[in-house]
């Protein structure tokens, strides 16, 4: 690890625009990957802008072509509840959608950037998160969703205005809060095609990413100490790396982090690999209940891995072997300062593109910067100090007066008590002494219980300060090695505030009989519901028997192909034996207490009878 | 020799020789519901008589040796399990397992279609709660020693 005086340092009386370059990451893509980060300007040029009322209407604002960054601000009065969005791509008839298919296809060929899946997300999963994925799936019949020739059209309007003006843009915005320097990098993107580009959760129009780097102020100069990428909405400790955890935050000339951006879903990630993104289905709470009771029993008791079979899995491809974009790279950024006096960050907050009226937002474009969806303040860009988790944190200098501080103030304590405790333990024999002097004496009754009150008092409050007196010690040690480590440059576990690290799916990992295990994860579900059909149809009376029978086997086919039959027998017998146990007990639950009540007698009795007989 | 029984007796836990004994307690009972139908049905004594379709479905008789046979071969595989078992083969715990989840299932069944037999859906619960035990798994090196599976 590098110590600080190592590091890429800046003078504190640099520009913004300087601050940013300084620090700009460098990005790199997957192989495949459709759309970069671009500029605002000429996607609103292309855009149209729309406002969905109340009552279900959408009204037309401005019309494609007509609309700019100055047109986007302007005041438009809506009632309460309404959507204000863009739409880059216009409705497409039938014969639009075919050709820019079509077109697609074409631009793809020419571009040579294709992208392979590799081991499929639904191969990564087992039957019932697969089951569970069908759902989703189809859950698009009644929700909202962008549709596949808008991503289409999306991808060759991208690139039409890529060839007219080639650059890359990043947002800049730099604040600074609690001693802290704070630079945001944000990324617009026309679209976020994870859903139709890579089988991924979801498509929107329009997508804001963003990553930040945070500094402090020592000598004149503004040193980096740790680095923080957003990642689908995610917030808090886990989301930032120290500045000098090179395996974690990996940097181009030791100034330039590296970001791989997810296929599609342009999230940010600091190790290239493929990701598992686990959706949750929302379920009520009382069955999140019943399932956590399950996974306790089934864990403590029974020694079993957790059960969570209501996500869904899909793959977030950061490979990095795409595009990189930054210094050293073979393209540039083009950068632009923005800050709340920029029009279109601040006095713009509806959706940056197609609002697609999905009820859980997944296909609903983002809002800009500052604002979220629901058109409140985004915290990314007014608390960037809590967002990573930073703001119970001080910057390096600030810590270690802190830490003196804390040390001087436990320390005077300390003195304090080391008078406090004597006085107080002499008081004590003293009112001791006193009362045993009363004992005997039958008239003083009523003031030797008085006495005796106040002596409890004392002895508890003298117990509690030679307690404190001890966890002081005990405390203070702490931060004095502390501070000494502090003062020697010695830093502590840069990982340590991490509780859940993400980490990539592991690249060693093969499935057995790879191929077979793809098919059938593309195949089973349909299998199933034809069986489940089948079972229906043929032998009504043993449908639910049929069904159980025919989940098993195929529970047993799919750890076969995955290498995991040993233990999904296991399971499936324990599983079996936790219902035959519950028979059991319904048909001879007083037979069951009673051996059990016996047993219980003749062990306790065994155990007496040995206490007796020595 | 003796010497060497002696040190494999003090290494196999209780939980091992529980099995042990509700398999050979199941054996009979799977090889009771094996002879049961043959003797109804009076295989043994007549043969088997009449044909083993009617049309599309099967009759009483190829109903019977059917079922007879399922016992059968859990019977047998039952015995071969606990060979293995006592020799602490890790494939005689997957195999046992495998048979217990089977045999379970066969119990399940009955219990909801017709008669249940108690007797062996106890025994069966007792074998696979005795093999999921961590000791156990790891004697047959099913679990490493840190607990994990395998």
């Amino acid at each position: 690890m590098a110590p600080v005086s190592d590091r890429s340092t800046v003078p504190a009386s640099a520009s913004d625009i300087e601050l940013l370059r300084k620090y700009e990451p460098v990005v790199c893509y997957t192989k495949g990957e459709q759309f970069y980060p671009t500029d605002v300007e000429h996607y609103v040029s292309e855009s149209s802008l729309w406002e969905h009322h109340l009552d279900g209407h959408d009204e037309l604002l401005v019309r494609q072509g007509e609309l700019t960054l100055q047109k986007l601000t302007e005041f438009h009065q809506a009632e309460f509840g309404s959507v204000r969005y863009l739409r880059f791509i216009e409705n497409l008839n039938l014969a639009e959608t075919a050709k820019v298919l079509a077109d697609q296809t074409l631009l793809r060929q020419k571009l040579g950037n294709s992208f392979h899946t590799g081991i499929g997300r639904l191969a990564r999963g087992g039957i019932l998160p697969r089951l569970v994925d069908g759902l989703f799936s189809l859950s698009f019949l009644l929700r909202g969703k962008v549709s596949a020739a808008t991503a289409a059209a999306a991808e060759l309007d991208y690139n039409a205005i890529f060839e007219e003006d080639p650059k890359y843009t990043y947002y800049g915005h730099v604040s600074r809060q609690n001693g802290w320097t704070i630079v945001q990098y944000w990324f617009f993107y026309s679209f976020n095609s994870w859903r139709s580009g890579f089988h991924g959760v979801n498509d929107h129009e329009s997508d804001w990413e963003m990553i930040t780097i945070y500094l402090f102020e020592q000598d004149g100069q503004l040193i980096p100490e740790w680095a923080a990428f957003a990642s689908h909405d995610f917030k808090g400790d886990d989301l930032r790396r120290r500045w000098d955890d090179d395996q974690e935050l990996q940097k181009e000339n030791e100034s330039h982090p590296i970001v791989f951006a997810g296929a599609g879903s342009h999230s940010s990630y600091f190790r290239r690999g493929e990701y598992q993104a686990v959706v949750n289905m929302p379920l009520p709470d009382w069955f999140l209940g019943l399932i956590r009771t399950w996974n306790k029993l089934w864990t403590d008791t029974l020694g079993q891995p957790a059960i969570d079979p209501f996500h869904i899995p899909f793959v977030d491809f950061a490979r990095g072997d795409g595009l990189c974009i930054g210094p050293d790279s073979l393209q540039e950024w083009s950068p632009v300062l923005v800050d709340e006096s920029t029009p279109w960050v601040s006095r713009y907050w509806g959706l940056w593109g197609l609002f697609a009226r999905d009820p859980i937002s997944g296909e609903n474009a983002p809002a800009g910067p500052m604002y979220n969806r629901d058109g409140s303040p985004r915290g990314t860009w007014y608390d960037p100090l809590g967002f990573a988790g930073l703001d119970k944190i001080p910057p390096p200098p600030q810590a270690l007066q802190m830490l003196e501080a804390n040390c001087d103030k436990l320390s005077a304590r300390q003195e304090e008590l080391k008078k406090l405790i004597p006085q107080k333990a002499y008081d004590l024999q003293e009112m001791g002494t006193r009362l045993n002097g009363m004992e005997g004496d039958p008239h003083l009754a009523k003031l030797y219980l008085a006495l005796e009150k106040e002596i409890n008092v004392l002895s508890a409050e003298v117990r509690n300060l030679r307690r404190e007196s001890l966890e002081n010690t005990a405390i203070l040690q702490s931060l004095l090695q502390r501070m000494e480590w502090m003062k020697s440059g010695i830093k502590d576990n840069p990982r340590a505030h991490i509780h859940h690290i993400t980490l990539p799916d592991d690249p060693t990992q093969v499935l057995r009989f790879e191929h077979a295990a793809e098919t059938w994860a593309a195949v089973s579900l349909s299998i199933l519901l034809f069986a489940i059909a089948a079972l229906i149809f043929f032998t009504p009376r043993y449908a639910w028997t049929g069904l159980a029978i025919t989940l098993i086997l195929f529970v047993v086919a799919e750890s076969f192909l995955r290498g995991a039959f040993v233990q999904t027998v296991g399971r499936l017998t324990l599983i079996l034996a936790m219902v035959a146990t519950v028979i059991l007990f319904i048909h001879f639950w007083k037979w069951i207490i009673l051996a059990a009540l016996l047993t219980m007698g003749v062990l306790l009795m065994a155990n007496r009878l040995r206490e007796l007989t020595g | 020799m003796a010497k060497r029984k002696k040190s494999d007796k003090k290494k196999r836990p209780i939980a091992v020789s529980v099995i042990a004994v509700a398999i050979v307690v199941l054996f009979l009972i799977r090889l009771v519901q094996f002879f049961t139908p043959l003797l109804s049905e009076n295989v043994f004594t007549s043969g088997i008589t009449g044909p083993f379709f009617t049309g599309w479905r099967l009759t009483g008789i190829s109903t019977t040796l059917l079922s007879s046979a399922s016992y059968l071969i859990l019977s047998v595989a039952g015995i071969v399990t606990l060979i293995g078992f006592l020799h602490l083969r890790r494939w005689s715990w997957v195999l046992l397992m495998a048979w217990t989840g089977v045999s379970l299932l066969i119990s399940l069944v009955d219990y909801f279609y017709s008669h249940a037999n108690y007797v062996v859906m106890a025994s069966n619960i007792i074998i696979a709660f005795a093999l999921n035990i961590t000791d156990v798994q790891r004697m047959f090196g099913v679990r490493r020693a840190n607990g994990s599976s395998l």
